[in-house]
């Protein structure tokens, strides 16, 4: 396709070069690498602290560790559990950072129109565009993850499996859709709305609505349609939730893209679960296929995001009248 | 000769306004043809349909023997536009920026530097080339801007309201170059503009717009004859009568 190549070169020169990417990568870098050192830290001493008994591929707890500390899995998954937010939260604004401009700046600044009058078509523009802050976004998430495994496993000494490696890299890739869903954001808004600093305040309330206004009203919406039970039971008050809460909860709070993220990495991450049997607790291996399945809605679900958004900034724009 | 443009009840409504009113007309090959009329005539509408920025409500225009509609990028291929207050990226250069755009016209790279330094020598920016575009003037923008509608070396070049912030000597200087693109290169310029004298010093053929329509086509002394024109008249008070002001 003429012009695509050239645009996501451009695009991408353009984004590195930028004071705004190299401070939020900056900020990304710091709180991954201070999170992940402590995340080690936590892990080492879980290490030590946790006994285990291992029973076929069940491991029971022997005391000591707190709860859900059951062994190298999910221990890495708890401790990792301050860089998927980091890279939730960080990755998110960096993402919107690079993209809420793309195409009204240039309609701003006039150069749009010269861009278009170039035998190429529109679509080279919005992939190319979109191309060039997806390289962006995936050199800063290489680096940052990168370096933060790097701190990890240097403070633990985890040594890395087959499993771990594949858990890391489904990670490392969910990370990546996730940003290029906010990037996609970005650039609608940059397609929809004519002003920048309008597409950077709908970016910014988009982006808070991800993080916490969708999981609240779903927090809400599940304790009108199922209350908190309150009781007394032997003198002592008691407060239920019902399973209709956490359902209702869960799906509505699952829509939000940061979410639905933490869900999946927290999910791909976490290689054993708790069960009770008998009354007394079990840790059973969860493998990596079964992980997938588990996450497969939410997986499913943050691609169509991602298509859907994109789509939509595609059509958008090649229809729209350059004025 | 050829046309190289042809107009074809050209038609732009938004809403109940109408843009551009079923236009009609052509431009040869090798003529440099300016649309001259008030602010809101219809003369960028018209140029940004011929370019296809715009999608005309009816009508249509064969731009290279390519239908704007039917074949966009066809139509466009041998093109250079300067679009009325056109931008740059600012923290390229004068090089950097008219690179972009010889990459994007597919411009061979040995031909493309080459013809960068000519271009930054005609419009006068050699020594302003590894200025940042953010620095510059709007002169100095706006001479970018032709270097940057001549980079892919088109055949037919269209040039909105050119000569807008540019001092004297550039406006001389701008004549002077479109007379030598012209006459040396054979190519087609049309432009708009609300200065009468550029037409009159430039054009060899005019289209008179006013309210979306064409209310005068040909050449200067044609157009003065269509409305009776006493020789003591100037082209300010042909181009009034055309606009109904006396």
């Amino acid at each position: 396709m003429a012009g695509l190549f050239t645009m996501a070169k451009k695009e991408f020169l353009d984004i590195i070069g930028e004071k705004k990417f190299l401070l939020i990568f900056a900020t990304l870098l710091i709180v991954v690498l201070v999170s992940t050192f402590e995340g080690g830290i936590s892990y080492s001493s879980s290490q030590s602290s946790t006994t285990s008994i291992t029973t076929g591929n069940a491991t029971r707890p022997g005391g000591g560790g707190g709860f859900g500390e059951f062994g190298s899995a999910q221990s890495l998954s708890r401790s990792l559990s301050s860089m998927i937010t980091n890279f939730s939260l960080v990755g998110g604004v960096l993402a919107i950072a690079i993209s809420f401009d793309t195409i009204n700046n240039e309609r701003q600044k006039g150069s749009l129109k010269t861009l278009l009058s170039y035998p190429i078509y529109r679509d080279s523009i919005v992939y190319g565009k979109y191309l060039g802050g997806l390289i962006a976004v995936a050199l800063v998430a290489v680096i940052t993850f990168l370096a933060g495994m790097g701190v990890f496993i240097s403070v633990t000494g985890l040594a890395l499996t087959m499993d771990t490696v594949i858990r890391l890299l489904i990670f490392f890739g969910v990370t990546i859709v996730y940003m290029a869903i906010f990037l996609a954001i970005g650039l609608l808004l940059s397609i929809v709305l004519p002003l920048p600093s309008t597409s950077l305040l709908a970016a910014m309330i988009v982006w808070l609505a991800s993080i916490q206004l969708i999981p609240n009203i779903g927090y809400l919406i599940g304790q009108i349609l199922y209350p908190v039970r309150f009781s007394v039971t032997n003198g002592r008050p008691s407060f239920a939730t019902q399973a209709g809460f956490t359902t209702i909860r869960a799906i509505i709070s699952g829509l939000s893209p940061s979410t639905a993220y933490e869900n999946i990495v927290n999910s791909i991450l976490t290689t054993s679960q708790l069960q009770f049997s008998s009354g007394s607790p079990t840790v059973i291996s969860v493998n990596v296929t079964t992980a997938l399945m588990t996450s497969l809605p939410s997986l499913i679900y943050f691609v169509g995001l991602l298509i859907a958004i994109f789509a939509a900034s595609y059509v958008i724009f090649t229809r729209q009248e350059i004025r | 000769m050829t046309a190289v443009i042809e107009v074809k009840n050209l038609t732009k409504k938004y809403g109940d306004l109408m843009a551009v009113d079923h236009v009609t007309y052509n431009v040869e090959e090798g003529e440099i043809f300016g649309l001259l009329g008030p602010n809101g005539a219809g003369k960028t509408t018209t140029i940004l349909m011929l370019i296809g920025l715009i999608p005309p409500t009816e009508g249509t225009a064969i731009v290279n023997g390519a239908d704007i509609i039917k074949e966009p990028l066809q139509a466009r291929r041998n093109v250079g536009l300067l679009p009325e207050g056109a931008g740059f990226y600012e923290n390229l250069n004068a090089r950097q920026n008219l690179s972009f755009y010889a990459e994007l016209a597919e411009v061979p790279l040995n031909v493309a530097k080459e013809r960068i330094e000519k271009l930054l020598n005609l419009v006068g920016l050699s020594d302003k080339k590894g200025v940042k575009v953010g620095a510059y003037s709007r002169g100095m923008k706006q001479r970018l801007g032709i270097a940057q509608s001549l980079v892919r070396d088109p055949k037919i070049l269209i040039l909105d309201e050119p000569t807008q912030g540019i001092d004297p000597e550039g406006t001389r200087d701008f004549r002077e170059l479109i007379r030598m693109l012209s006459k040396e290169k054979g190519m087609t310029i049309i432009f708009t503009t609300h200065v009468l004298y550029e037409i009159n010093k430039l054009c060899d053929r005019v289209a008179i717009m006013k309210n979306g329509t064409i209310a005068g086509l040909g050449t200067i002394p044609e157009l003065r004859k269509q409305v009776d024109a006493t020789e003591g008249e100037d082209f300010e008070q042909v181009f009034l009568r055309y606009q109904g002001v006396v």
